[in-house]
């Protein structure tokens, strides 16, 4: 969900919930104080009525909202509210009253007055004052979320574009973080904090580079050293046993350094080090890189056709294609069975390496993992180094075991 | 043949000087920039080996002075540095050779002579052993005088166990010297065998006698004694 988004939602609803409980409250308040004033409206009434029996001795009787008569001393109560409910023949309808009965002693009389005060007008009066009050609240909350809604927009509009600058941004690329300014100090310190952030890795970056870089190369001069006195050692007259641990020490060397020039590779690759030539003809690096391994086709009697119905072209750096497809080709070759086959099928949108080999199916998805291997021997980074190449030139690459073990590599659009 | 040794790093120094003292070049050491500049500047070398990174200066720095001297002497850089970049640069600034480490001392010594022949130092283009002589220039095997076909492979082998004579020479090292690395099959280098066996039986083929030794079934070894 989008930041405004789930602000706007929360806003909205925090605001319904607000606009209920306002609007409860407001009503019962109202009510309160309309029946307050009733009541005022009522004993200042009966303050008239007193002082017309009391000067005039004058009993006022209005059907239906005043009535007095005089009384017997027993009959004296204290003052008291009802609601009553009487039935208007104008309106004919039931009309709710508040009905206000005391007693009172004026001049030695006991006198009994009745007040009644129609409530319609007053529950009439609370309902309209409610409901606009609430259809004000409404308009209120409406052009508010609409104004708070375009406000976040131009307030959070820089913040949408810098997000989009950081997204795209990547260490391989040479250029800089660059942050649009605003007059926000909250997204100014984002972004200062952001842009020393990306600096600080991105020369973390390069050192840890250049450290891959360097403790390889350093590595390289020791096992030369190691190499060329074992050489030295071999040229001596030497028992078949020490010679085999001499050699076996020789192979060891060999793979170490072997592992080293593949990693180095990977992190050339990955760091975009190798810059990209013209369009490549693959049918014809793939012919080429064939034709290496005749001796060993031969070796293993391996049948090798060509299927081809068109010309797959890349703009790939020359050595990197020559790496890919060594590596696929000669993964081919290492992992199939004497007298097998090995079938290239060449057409303009993809390139396919199947092989004979052993029945059971590579896990299709650690295979293009780091040191995923099947043997000791193997370095478990031909495939890797494969993916890699496959994912800086815009290629995809597929395995899938059907009757052969087949690699696809096919351009994404 | 007068070789001038670059490296920063004593111990392949002392490693590099044996082995090509042994293989009668007449070899002289510089450990860093400053020397290997002094030597260049007052002597004659055939051939320069020339490591890139030293301690105070850039090895590239010395090709450069090498060229712009015109000093006459072969050049193959030596980097731990496999980086495509450095070798398309010391090749362009004209580096007969570049080697990446780490690297064997038959291979350093094919390399040697073929510089050594194209530059024609050595005068003549013919490598002998015994009975055996090939011509580098028209690609020829001969064998007592009489000429035998070998393919590009086969020749190759031939050649290199010709410049390595008497040396031991492990299937390893074969293999990288015809394949170039480019080939990763770990342990299986039978396939040299077949390719061995071919030259034996062409040498045989015309009563030539079969030099090449293996050894402990691991190494080979061209000799006649």
């Amino acid at each position: 969900m989008k930041f405004l988004t789930k602000i706007n939602r929360q806003y909205f609803l925090t605001y319904s919930i607000l606009l209920v409980f306002v609007s409860v409250i407001g009503y019962f308040l109202l009510r309160l104080i309309i029946i307050y004033e009733v009541k005022e409206d009522i004993l200042e009434k009966e303050y008239a009525i007193i002082q017309e029996i009391r000067n005039n001795n004058n009993l006022p009787n209005i059907y239906p909202i005043i009535k007095t008569k005089k009384i017997n001393e027993n009959e004296m109560r204290s003052a008291s509210y009802k609601k009553i409910f009487f039935y208007n023949e104008i309106e004919q309808e039931q009309e709710a009253y508040l009905e206000y009965t005391n007693t009172l002693k004026i001049n030695n009389s006991f006198y009994c007055i009745k007040l009644r005060h129609s409530l319609l007008e007053s529950n009439d009066l609370i309902m309209a004052i409610s409901l606009s009050l609430l259809l004000l609240l409404v308009l209120a909350l409406i052009v508010s979320f609409v104004i708070t809604k375009q406000m976040n927009k131009t307030v959070w509009n820089v913040f949408e574009v810098n997000l989009k600058k950081i997204e795209n941004f990547s260490f391989n690329k040479s250029f800089e973080l660059e942050l649009t300014e605003t007059d926000i100090d909250e997204f100014n310190t984002l972004n200062k904090t952001l842009l020393e952030l990306t600096k600080k890795l991105k020369s973390d970056y390069k050192s840890l580079k250049e450290f891959t870089e360097n403790a390889s190369h350093e590595i390289q001069t020791p096992l030369t050293i190691i190499s060329l006195t074992l050489d030295e050692v071999l040229q001596q007259d030497l028992s078949e046993s020490v010679f085999k641990q001499v050699i076996s020490t020789q192979k060891a060397i060999k793979r170490l350094s072997n592992l080293n020039e593949r990693l180095l590779l990977l992190t050339k690759i990955e760091n975009m080090q190798y810059p990209v030539d013209e369009q490549i003809n693959i049918n014809d690096v793939i012919d080429e890189q064939v034709k290496e391994f005749t001796a060993l086709i031969k070796h293993k009697n391996i049948d090798v056709s060509f299927i081809i119905s068109g010309t797959f072209k890349v703009k790939i750096n020359y050595i990197l294609a020559e790496i890919l497809f060594n590596n696929l080709i000669s993964n081919a070759i290492k992992h199939n069975i004497d007298n097998g086959k090995l079938n290239i099928i060449m057409t303009d949108e993809k390139i396919s390496i199947c092989n004979t080999g052993k029945n059971n199916s590579l896990t299709n998805s650690s295979i293009f993992h780091r040191f995923t291997k099947e043997n000791s021997q193997s370095y478990g980074l031909g495939l890797s180094i494969v993916k890699q190449i496959c994912d800086t030139h815009k290629l995809d690459i597929k395995y899938i075991k059907d009757k052969l073990h087949c690699f696809t590599i096919i351009r994404i659009k | 043949m007068k070789v001038l040794i670059v490296e920063d790093e004593i111990e392949l120094l002392i490693r590099l000087s044996n082995y090509l003292t042994k293989e009668n070049y007449v070899c002289e050491l510089a450990a860093n920039y400053k020397t290997a500049k002094e030597k260049i500047m007052v002597y004659e070398y055939d051939v320069v080996l020339l490591d890139i990174t030293l301690p105070d200066g850039s090895g590239i720095d010395l090709l450069r002075i090498i060229r712009k001297n015109n000093i006459n002497a072969g050049v193959i850089i030596i980097s731990a540095k496999s980086s495509l970049d450095d070798k398309i640069k010391g090749l362009d600034l004209g580096a007969d050779d570049y080697m990446t480490k780490p690297f064997q001392l038959p291979e350093l010594n094919s390399r040697i002579k073929s510089i050594l022949r194209r530059h024609r130092f050595d005068g003549n283009n013919l490598v002998e052993f015994n009975e055996i002589i090939i011509d580098i220039d028209k690609k020829e095997v001969k064998i007592s005088g009489e000429e035998i076909f070998f393919t590009k492979k086969e020749y190759d082998m031939l050649l290199f166990f010709m410049i390595n004579k008497y040396r031991m020479i492990t299937k390893e090292i074969i293999a990288e010297h015809l394949w170039n690395d480019n080939i990763d099959l770990s342990d299986n280098y039978d396939f040299i065998y077949t390719h061995l066996n071919n030259i034996r039986q062409k040498i045989k083929a015309k009563e030539g006698n079969d030099y090449i030794k293996t050894i402990y079934g691991m190494g080979y070894k061209l000799t006649d004694k």
